[in-house]
């Protein structure tokens, strides 16, 4: 084969290559947008640490505030999840044929390592607690006050994945009066020397006998010597401690940290709605 | 960004081995010293995480065919080799091993060589955490597990006599798209591309 036909033949199929590349990426950065006409937009300051936090909020297809009190979902790195768990609520209620939820998703108002971790450590973490309140005293309310969902404890979720999961589990074990159900995904608990057990054993007493809804799911190849082992000690603990708990983990086959949170928010819905 | 920066790592990766193609292809094509041959190829490497891998692996490669070549690569890896305790939380053992064939094609300078190969086999990982803090109790955690593993492989090979310097990199393709086709699920393969350096011998 002569020299230059080699050449066209290896141009040939780089540029193959590179097409075929190309496809999958576009195909993969493509993501289904929630309908706009159902969705509401504002945004609210923080009195406790001056952050605006960009709010989302999708409503159900029927949505109906003279008739209906719906439960909410609320959900962090909302930037990122808001469509996909918007979308994925719409689709497991239509199968399962049961009411939707509305969804409320939190933006960045700070950097999310300070707003979604409980303690400092450095000079990037620390900000959970001004965080958690002004969920607690301004987001919830402003949301119970002009949407139509159900303010019983029972009927608020929250969603976070990584450092959202460790912020979950920061709301599970310092404030469980505020949430009754929990999709924990992926959590960074072995932050700050395993602070989430602790603030777990600390308030054992006053949170084990309360009724809630926990989900937690992982991937199976996160095996960064970090995420199993407390995973797994928080799952036991609540297995083993809570009386009045609906418990589900979810260990997703072959994927990593970033890979498994997707599936794993279908699951913890999935859980959520089968079993609430 | 994470699209942006992905694109933009497969775009250089790509580009890298389509420049070492070129240089190849420019030189004389009959100097090359030989076209039917069996090599043997042990090599220590690396994954792109951060490097917190080790891997011991073997390429056997045969050219049967001036630009066919068939391949066996195996590979153990040790999986976070540098923290072994970390915030309470030790790993006791974590390591993977894979399996794979492939076929491809080879370009050939004078001292050099080029292999382009798709390869697929299986992937058996295991690893093991413990919970170990005395403020709680000790609660382990296994994973052991088989997958699939494919992907592409680039080898250049530098000639010195019988033997002769090996670079590999290897781009895995699972589990995406298989497992979605959310960009996201790519973070796995782009943190298992497998850089590797070694000696090679011809056999035959």
């Amino acid at each position: 084969m002569s020299m230059k036909k080699r050449a066209v033949i290896f141009k040939g199929m780089s540029v193959i290559a590179v097409a075929m590349m190309l496809v999958s990426l576009f195909g993969a950065c493509k993501k289904e947008a929630f309908d706009s006409a159902l969705t509401r937009e504002f945004e609210i300051q923080s009195t406790a640490n001056g952050a605006t936090y960009n709010i989302k909020v999708g409503l159900p297809a029927d949505y109906n505030p003279e008739v209906e009190k719906y439960a909410s979902v609320y959900v962090l790195d909302g930037e990122e999840n808001f469509d996909f768990v918007s979308n994925k609520c719409r689709e497991i209620s239509d199968k399962l044929a049961v009411a939707n939820v509305v969804v409320i998703s939190i933006g960045y108002g700070k950097d999310r390592s300070i707003d979604y971790t409980p303690t400092e450590v450095s000079s990037v973490t620390g900000g959970g607690p001004q965080f958690l309140n002004f969920i607690e005293t301004q987001l919830i309310p402003v949301v119970e006050e002009n949407i139509s969902v159900d303010t019983a404890r029972s009927s608020r979720i929250i969603l976070g994945h990584s450092y959202g999961g460790l912020f979950g589990s920061y709301a599970f074990t310092t404030n469980n009066k505020l949430f009754g159900n929990y999709i924990l995904l992926s959590p960074s608990l072995w932050f700050d020397n395993l602070i989430s057990l602790q603030f777990e054993k600390d308030n054992r007493g006053e949170n084990k006998d309360r009724a809630q809804l926990v989900f937690m799911g992982i991937g199976e190849t996160e095996n960064s010597g970090r995420m199993q082992a407390p995973f797994e000690a928080f799952y036991q603990i609540l297995r083993d401690n809570y009386t009045h708990i609906k418990l589900e983990k979810n260990i997703e086959a072959n994927l990593g940290h970033m890979g498994s949170k997707d599936p794993n928010i279908v699951k913890g819905l999935e859980y959520y709605f089968q079993n609430r | 960004m994470n699209s942006l920066k992905y694109f933009f790592l497969l775009i250089s990766l790509l580009s890298g081995t389509y420049g070492f193609a070129q240089k190849g292809i420019s030189a004389p094509a009959n100097k090359y010293s030989t076209i039917r041959q069996l090599t043997i190829e042990p090599g220590i490497g690396i994954h792109t995480n951060f490097g917190t891998d080790f891997l011991v692996t073997n390429l056997v490669q045969w050219n049967p065919r001036k630009h066919l070549s068939i391949a066996s690569h195996t590979s153990f890896n040790i999986n976070n080799i540098t923290q072994r305790y970390f915030n309470g939380i030790k790993t006791d053992y974590n390591y993977s091993i894979n399996q794979k064939f492939g076929i491809g094609t080879t370009f050939y300078a004078k001292r050099w060589s080029h292999t382009f190969l798709l390869m697929a086999g299986a992937k058996y990982t295991t690893y093991r955490e413990t919970l170990d803090d005395e403020r709680f109790d000790k609660v382990s955690t296994t994973i052991s597990t088989f997958s699939p593993d494919y992907g592409l492989m680039y080898s250049l090979k530098k000639e010195w006599k019988k033997y002769f310097f090996t670079y590999r990199m290897y781009v895995p393709l699972y589990p995406w798209p298989i497992k979605g086709s959310d960009i996201l699920y790519v973070e796995g393969n782009i943190d298992n591309i497998a850089l590797e350096v070694g000696i090679g011998v011809k056999i035959m």
